[in-house]
């Protein structure tokens, strides 16, 4: 479709169009400032490169990594543990939500357990997970799911609870049972807060499997960072956790493109 | 009169929270004839809400009995139609709920919407209509599960002026022009004598029946009945009815 604007418009959308040209070459322009400065300092010997690492210094060791070929094996490793993790913690919280919201009482019964075990820190049960799961990828997962599974109820709980009554009065006053209200209210209507919640999860996921590997790992990013710091090899750490940032983003946005594509089917 | 399609025979019923109990209908009798328009009006917090949920069977009374012989729809003072549906879906809802969802029942809730101008938006999301045109999608909705009796709880109330008087006039031809019983609450004197053929006025709580009137129109469409030499007449009635 084209359309002729007046000048006016044609102005508005300039300027938004500048700004946003602003808004990212600061955004990268801040990035190479940081990493500028950085490798300046330690370059210059004004702080220990040693202790610090220096961006240079983070891509030779990626390069090494890479060169003695475990690099892509510590990325899968700690990537299955967090995926897999992660899709267990949604799919079983999801399922949970549905049964606590189903029924009323077991909501009241279990209410108090949830809060409890929403507020003990998971990472108390370290030493219990490794002699239940052994020291393998097992654990790990375990943990991750641990971590999530508790955060995904309560917001799809929440999100469940939160159809409106009105919708639900309608439904009823139509004869629906309660598997109608379900399928045709409450699931749909919660879609916004699905997204959120996998957006929440994936950081969950993240926190879960590298708190796992600092427990008990013998592969993965959490492990190369322990070893790291237990050697001091400071450039390894960092490496390890610049990976961990990337794909911690990578992750974060496929559950953006997910919520695009949700959204677009939802209205289409 | 006609058959009777819903009565009250000394309905009462008890609310009850932690606090204590309400009386909120106490010995209300009445009924409603078939292709009849009744409207109730009360004083607020009457329980006129209640009483909608009595007639359709979602909450049973503490003592009495309601008779009622046919279906119901229902309709609020929201439109409630899902925003993730097309009005077309929306308008096929109570279809899908009540496991009628043929191609025949379907074609005929299409045309009622064609019938009443919703034609060009049935592929539109409820968020592009304008308030009166989604009210009127939600009454389309109601009749499309070809109820026997409309139950409609204050359904211009969230509408502003001017949208209200044309969609009250709109929903009183489309339920006139349909046939259809209705059971009309409100809390607003000159709605109820604009589309009623009766009006029952409540008492305070607990509800019971004070006053019922028939309305002696020549017309039926509320527009018309607004400028009628009787209407301040009956509005005067009812509004000293309802201040006792």
């Amino acid at each position: 479709m084209k359309h002729t604007f007046s000048e006016e418009h044609a102005r508005f959308l300039k300027k938004r169009r500048l700004r946003l040209c602003l808004i990212w070459s600061l955004r990268i322009g801040l990035l190479a400032l940081l990493l500028g400065l950085w490798e300046l300092v330690t370059a210059c010997g004004w702080v220990d490169p040693f202790l610090m690492s220096s961006p240079s210094r983070i891509a030779k060791t990626i390069v090494t990594l890479y060169r003695e070929n475990n690099l892509l094996y510590h990325v899968g490793v700690t990537l299955f543990e967090t995926v897999v993790g992660f899709a267990i913690a949604v799919t079983l919280g999801c399922g949970i939500a549905l049964l606590l919201w189903w029924s009323d009482t077991l909501r009241s019964v279990l209410e108090p357990y949830i809060v409890v075990l929403n507020a003990l820190p998971k990472i108390a049960l370290g030493p219990l997970i490794i002699i239940w799961c052994g020291t393998g990828s097992k654990a790990i997962i375990f943990m991750t799911v641990l971590v999530g599974i508790i955060v995904a109820i309560l917001h799809m709980l929440s999100a469940f609870i939160a159809t409106d009554k009105n919708k639900i009065l309608l439904l009823r006053s139509m004869g629906a049972r309660k598997t109608q209200i379900l399928r045709k209210l409450v699931i749909p209507s919660s879609l916004a807060a699905f997204i959120s919640m996998l957006k929440v999860a994936v950081g969950m996921a993240w926190i879960g499997s590298i708190m796992g590997e600092y427990i008990v790992s013998k592969a993965g990013l959490g492990y190369l960072i322990v070893y790291g710091g237990q050697v001091f090899k400071l450039d390894l750490v960092m490496s390890a956790t610049f990976l961990l940032c990337a794909l911690a983003a990578g992750m974060y946005f496929l559950v953006v493109l997910l919520e695009k594509i949700l959204v677009k089917n939802a209205e289409s | 009169m006609n058959k009777q399609i819903l009565a009250f025979h000394d309905v009462s019923l008890i609310y009850h929270t932690v606090r204590g109990e309400t009386t909120a209908a106490k010995n209300l009798t009445f009924s409603v004839g078939e292709g009849e328009f009744v409207a109730i009006i009360g004083p607020s917090g009457c329980g006129k809400t209640t009483l909608l949920s009595l007639a359709a069977g979602l909450l049973k009374p503490s003592a009495g009995e309601v008779e009622s012989h046919g279906s119901f729809g229902y309709m609020l003072q929201k439109d409630e139609l899902f925003p993730w549906r097309t009005i077309e879906k929306n308008i096929y809802l109570p279809l899908e709920i009540k496991r009628k969802n043929t191609a025949q029942n379907r074609a005929q809730a299409r045309e009622l919407a064609v019938k009443y101008g919703l034609g060009d938006f049935l592929q539109s999301y409820p968020p592009q209509l304008s308030g009166g045109m989604r009210q009127r999608a939600a009454l389309i909705r109601t009749l499309a599960s070809d109820p026997d009796i409309l139950l409609l709880d204050e359904p211009f109330s969230a509408l502003d002026y001017q949208t209200r008087l044309n969609v009250t006039s709109d929903v009183s031809g489309i339920i006139r022009g349909e046939g259809k019983t209705a059971l009309l609450i409100t809390h607003d004197i000159s709605e109820a004598i604009s589309l009623a053929d009766r009006v029952l006025v409540l008492t305070k709580r607990p509800a019971r029946v004070a006053f019922t009137h028939t309305m002696d129109f020549a017309q039926n469409d509320p527009l018309k009945r607004r400028e009628a030499h009787g209407f301040s007449g009956w509005f005067e009635i009812l509004w000293k009815e309802l201040n006792e």
